[in-house]
C-alpha cells in the first residue's frame, strides 16, 4: 500500500511539473517576442534556451506520466483521454519552441508600425494558451469548474483571431512600401504566433468533452 | 461412493464461482481497477471464509423448505439445479442458483410427498423481489453520499481513485464473504441433513459437520473462480463499464450489503432485541440484486431510457428458473429412484408441521475418511498457496527491474 500511494504522489507531481513547464513556457513565448521585436537578441537567444529546457522537460515528464499510468494502472478508464490532453499541451509548448526557432533562423524584419499590434497578437495567443493550463489543473481537483475556465480560452483564441485577421488585412492593404515576399513572410510567422491559440483551442475541445464524462 | 454422490454439489459450486462470484469483482478487473490475480485471490478466499463463518443461517431456510434426507436425492436435486443452469445460460436467459435450488428443493418435495412450507417459500419469494429493490435503495443512498464528499474536499482525481482502488478491493472481499455466507446454502445446503462428520481440529480452529461441507463448496467455488471466471468478469466488467470507477464501487458494496443482511443472524437477532420484525435468512441472487443497484444509481442520474428487457428477463427468470428446476427434479427423481434403485428421499412431515432436521438411519455416516481428506486438501492448499506466493512475488519484481533498466537505457541513448 505504502508503495502504491508513493506512485501516486510522484504522479501527481508529475502532472503538476508538467502543467508548470507549460505555464512557464507561455510566459517564456511572450517575453520572447517582446525581446525580438525590441531588438534585444541577447535576452531572446535566453528565452530560446529556456523554452528549449522547458519543452525538453515537458517531453520527459509527458513520457513518465504515461508510463506511471499504465505500469500501475492508475485512472485506467480516463487514462487515454488524460494521456491525449497531455499530448495536446505538450502541442503547445511544441509550437512556442518552433514558433521562436523559426524567428531565430528566419531573423523577419518587422516594420516599427506593427510592432504593437504583433504584440496584441501573442499577448491574445498567448493568454488563451494561459487560460487552458488552470482548466486543466482544475480537471483534477474540481472538474465542474472546468466549462467556466474553458471560456476564457475560448475568448482569447476569438481574439486572437480577430488581431490576427486585422493585421494580414493591413500588410496586405496598407504596406504598399513592402514587397510581396516580405508581406508572405510576416503573414508566416503571424500564422505562427496565432497557432499557439489555435492549439490551446483544440486541447479546450478535448478536455470539456472530458469533464463532461466525469462531471456525469 | 459419498464423494461421488457430492460432486454435483461442487459442480453447482464451481458455477457459482464461475458466474455469480464475477460480479463482485467484475467492474473492477473489466475497468483494469484490479488485476484478474489478485481479484480471484481475494474472492476465493473472503467467499470460503463467508461460507465457513456465517453460512449456517441461509442453510436453515434451505432446510425448513425441504430437508432431503437421503444423499442420492440431495444429489439429483443439485444435479438437476446445475442442468437447468447449463441449459439456461445456453440459451442467454438469466439463471440465478438460487432460485434454480429453491426450484428443485420444491420438485424434491413434490416427488417425495414432503409438505412445502408456504410461510418459508413466500419469504424466499419476497426477499428476491425485495433484494434488488434494498440494493438499488442502498446504491442510491451511497451514490449520494460520495458525490457529495469528492465536491466538498475537492480531493485530486488520481487520489480518489486510487482510494477507490483500494476500496474495490475491500467492498469486493466483503462481497465476497457475503456471497459466501448467503450463498453457499445454494451449493451445500442440501446436503447437509445426508452429512454428519466428525469435528475437524485445525488447530485454530474446530470445524463441525456443516462447516467442513461448506469448506468443500467453497473450494470449489474457490476453483470456479480462478479457472473460468476471468472471461465473465471481463464481460460483466464490459457490460457495466458506463458506470464511473467510483458508482462501481458502490454498486458492488449495495450488493454486499443486501447480501450480508440477508444472511447475518447477529444482526437479525439484533433486530429482534430492538422490537424489530426478524431478517429472514435467505440466499438472494447476486446478479439480480446488481441490476437492482445499477438501475438504481441510473434512475437517479435521471436516465430516461431504462432496459426494461432486462427488467423483463429478470422477472422471467423469477418464474422460469425454480419451475424448469423444479419439473427437471421430479423427473431425474425418477429416474433414480425406479431405474438405478437409488434412494432419493422419503416421506418425512406430517402437513402442516416442518421438520428442521430429520434424523435418519440411512443418511446419518460418520465421514473420518472425509474429514481426514479435508484436512490434507487444507494444508496442500495452503502450501500451493505460498509457493505461488513467492513465485508470482518474484516475477513481479523482475518485471519492475526490466521496465526501470528499459528507462534508464531510454534517457541515456537519448542524451
Amino acid at each position: 500500500m505504502a508503495v502504491f500511494t508513493r506512485t501516486t504522489k510522484n504522479l501527481i507531481i508529475k502532472i503538476d511539473e508538467f502543467f508548470d513547464n507549460i505555464d512557464l513556457g507561455i510566459l517564456v513565448f511572450r517575453e520572447g517576442i517582446k525581446s525580438y521585436l525590441n531588438k534585444d537578441m541577447e535576452s531572446f537567444q535566453r528565452h530560446l534556451q529556456k523554452v528549449d529546457t522547458l519543452e525538453s522537460n515537458a517531453d520527459k515528464l509527458q513520457r513518465e506520466i504515461e508510463n506511471d499510468m499504465i505500469t500501475h494502472s492508475i485512472l485506467p478508464q480516463h487514462r487515454a483521454e488524460v494521456a491525449q490532453l497531455i499530448d495536446e499541451l505538450d502541442e503547445i509548448i511544441d509550437g512556442v519552441k518552433s514558433t521562436l526557432h523559426e524567428i531565430d533562423i528566419e531573423i523577419p524584419e518587422i516594420p516599427e508600425e506593427l510592432n504593437n499590434d504583433i504584440i496584441r497578437l501573442a499577448e491574445a495567443s498567448a493568454s488563451a494558451a494561459e487560460e487552458l493550463v488552470p482548466a486543466a489543473r482544475a480537471y483534477f481537483k474540481a472538474p465542474f469548474t472546468v466549462r467556466e475556465k474553458l471560456l476564457k480560452v475560448y475568448y482569447f483564441e476569438s481574439e486572437t483571431d480577430k488581431i490576427s485577421f486585422n493585421l494580414k488585412k493591413k500588410i496586405f492593404h496598407e504596406s504598399r512600401e513592402l514587397d510581396l515576399a516580405h508581406k508572405a513572410h510576416l503573414r508566416y510567422i503571424i500564422h505562427h504566433i496565432e497557432n499557439i491559440s489555435d492549439l490551446a483551442q483544440k486541447a479546450a475541445d478535448l478536455l470539456s468533452g472530458m469533464a463532461i464524462k466525469i462531471v456525469m | 461412493m459419498t464423494l461421488f454422490f457430492l460432486t454435483s454439489g461442487l459442480f453447482l459450486g464451481w458455477s457459482l464461482g464461475a458466474n455469480d462470484a464475477s460480479h463482485v469483482f467484475g467492474a473492477a478487473v473489466g475497468s483494469k481497477m484490479v488485476t484478474f490475480r489478485k481479484a480471484a485471490i481475494i474472492a476465493s478466499v473472503f467467499f470460503i471464509l463467508g461460507a465457513v463463518i456465517q453460512g449456517s443461517g441461509t442453510s436453515q431456510t434451505l432446510g425448513k423448505l425441504g430437508a432431503v434426507n437421503a444423499i442420492g436425492g440431495s444429489f439429483t436435486l443439485s444435479l438437476a439445479a446445475a442442468i437447468t443452469i447449463y441449459m439456461m445460460t445456453k440459451f442467454a436467459l438469466p439463471i440465478s442458483t438460487t432460485q434454480a435450488i429453491v426450484g428443485a428443493i420444491i420438485g424434491w418435495n413434490l416427488f417425495t410427498g414432503n409438505h412445502t412450507d408456504s410461510s418459508t417459500l413466500t419469504k424466499i419469494v419476497a426477499s428476491w423481489v425485495a433484494g434488488p429493490i434494498i440494493g438499488g435503495l442502498f446504491a442510491v443512498l451511497l451514490f449520494i453520499l460520495v458525490r457529495k464528499f469528492k465536491r466538498s474536499v475537492k480531493i485530486h482525481l488520481i487520489r480518489f481513485e486510487s482510494y477507490i482502488k483500494t476500496g474495490l478491493l475491500v467492498v469486493g472481499a466483503f462481497g465476497s464473504y457475503s456471497l459466501g455466507a448467503n450463498n453457499i446454502a445454494n451449493v451445500m445446503g442440501v446436503f447437509l441433513p445426508a452429512f454428519n462428520l466428525q469435528n475437524l481440529d485445525l488447530g485454530i480452529i474446530t470445524l463441525n459437520s456443516s462447516q467442513q461441507l461448506f469448506l468443500l463448496g467453497g473450494l470449489a467455488t474457490a476453483t470456479g473462480i480462478i479457472t473460468y471466471s476471468r472471461k465473465v468478469m471481463h464481460t460483466v466488467g464490459n457490460n457495466i463499464l458506463e458506470l464511473s470507477s467510483e458508482a462501481a464501487m458502490i454498486v458492488v458494496l449495495a450488493q454486499a450489503l443486501v447480501l450480508f443482511i440477508f444472511s447475518s443472524t447477529a444482526l437479525s437477532d439484533f433486530f429482534v432485541r430492538m422490537g424489530l420484525p426478524p431478517i429472514p435468512m435467505v440466499p438472494v441472487s447476486s446478479s439480480q440484486v446488481i441490476v437492482g443497484c445499477i438501475l438504481g444509481i441510473g434512475l437517479y442520474k435521471g436516465a430516461r431510457n431504462i432496459n426494461f428487457k432486462i427488467l423483463g428477463e429478470i422477472g422471467l427468470a423469477w418464474v422460469a428458473s425454480p419451475v424448469i428446476s423444479g419439473v427437471l427434479t421430479f423427473f431425474l427423481l425418477f429416474f433414480m429412484k425406479n431405474i438405478f434403485n437409488i434412494n432419493v428421499g422419503h416421506r418425512i412431515d406430517v402437513p402442516g408441521v416442518t421438520v428442521v432436521a430429520p434424523v435418519d438411519q440411512v443418511i446419518s455416516n460418520t465421514e473420518t475418511d472425509m474429514s481426514g481428506i479435508i484436512k490434507y486438501l487444507l494444508m496442500g492448499i495452503m502450501i500451493a498457496g505460498a509457493v505461488a506466493m513467492i513465485y508470482f512475488y518474484l516475477l513481479e519484481r523482475k518485471k519492475t527491474m526490466e521496465h526501470r533498466k528499459s528507462e534508464e537505457r531510454f534517457w541515456k541513448n537519448l542524451k
